[in-house]
């Protein structure tokens, strides 16, 4: 008994850190690799160029991303983006708290990664999907949300969380 | 002269910006407004590391205060007020997390934890 006590006295603290550590030092990646899929937030509003957006564009695999002309972060993933539209990867703007005339002039002056930009100044759209600013990145599949991600899109969120769910829907269809 | 100079300073702290900054939320009653309260401090800021929405100043914090007060005016209940937050902002909004899957440990841990110590403190006297 004596020796099942010190045992114990010893194995706790080793567990309960190991607990700790485990819950603690979670990458942030990996993180919202568990995000629990909805289907997208039905939604009335326009492009920057005033146009209304049919809901049949959300269709397929698309990357919807947030941004807007005051985001300092969105300038730093920008290169990413643009990689990633240059490699055929659909990518929809959701352009957040924003003057679509200072978006519009952005996208001039740092090029347009974007099939559209869904422009939302009041951040209605936003507030359903449950953006907490910007930069944001979503994966919808078909209408639905599968993989969120905070702060900038880079190559290793890119191959860890969204890649391999691309690559599942595709082999499925 | 002295006088002069004590409305010159007063005015700074009157004519701050921040004396105009807070949003002042009306109720019908004050059973709503206590509502209003005890919920905004119930919901964590998504922005924040440790904060409610109370706490907060951050955009998405005013969007969710302004979208509680409207919900509390319109009569919803508080578990549908929290509802309608974490289907949008997950579980993590909720600053109680509820009786749950891995949260029973978050409950119960401590309580788990002290009586582990009670009974190797006992058993010890004893042998």
């Amino acid at each position: 008994m004596n020796q099942f006590l010190r045992f114990l006295i010893v194995l706790l603290p080793i567990l309960i850190l190991v607990f700790f550590a485990r819950v603690l030092l979670v990458d942030e990646d990996i993180k919202f690799s568990n995000f629990k899929s909805k289907s997208f937030p039905e939604f009335q509003l326009n492009d920057l160029n005033g146009n209304p957006i049919q809901a049949k564009s959300l269709n397929g695999i698309k990357l919807i991303n947030v941004w807007a002309s005051w985001c300092i972060t969105c300038l730093v993933e920008h290169p990413f983006l643009t990689e990633l539209s240059d490699k055929n990867i659909q990518i929809i703007g959701l352009n957040y708290k924003d003057s679509d005339t200072k978006a519009i002039a952005w996208l001039r002056k740092h090029g347009n990664p974007y099939l559209f930009s869904i422009y939302d100044p009041r951040g209605d759209l936003a507030f359903d999907l449950g953006v907490t600013g910007a930069p944001e990145s979503y994966l919808i599949i078909d209408n639905k949300v599968l993989a969120y991600i905070q702060g900038e899109m880079n190559q290793t969120k890119w191959d860890n969380i969204f890649l391999p769910l691309i690559k599942k829907a595709r082999q499925g269809s | 002269m002295m006088i002069k100079k004590l409305i010159i300073i007063f005015s700074f702290f009157i004519l701050s910006i921040p004396a105009f900054n807070e949003i002042v939320y009306e109720f019908e009653d004050s059973l709503q407004e206590k509502r209003f309260y005890s919920l905004i401090s119930e919901i964590r800021c998504p922005k924040c590391t440790s904060g409610s929405i109370a706490s907060s100043d951050a955009p998405v914090s005013r969007d969710l205060k302004n979208k509680v007060y409207e919900l509390v005016l319109a009569g919803s209940s508080n578990e549908e007020i929290k509802t309608y937050v974490s289907e949008r902002f997950g579980n993590f909004s909720d600053y109680r997390p509820a009786l749950e899957g891995t949260n029973y440990f978050l409950w119960f841990g401590p309580f788990i934890f002290f009586s582990i110590m009670l009974a190797m403190f006992f058993l010890k006297r004893r042998i």
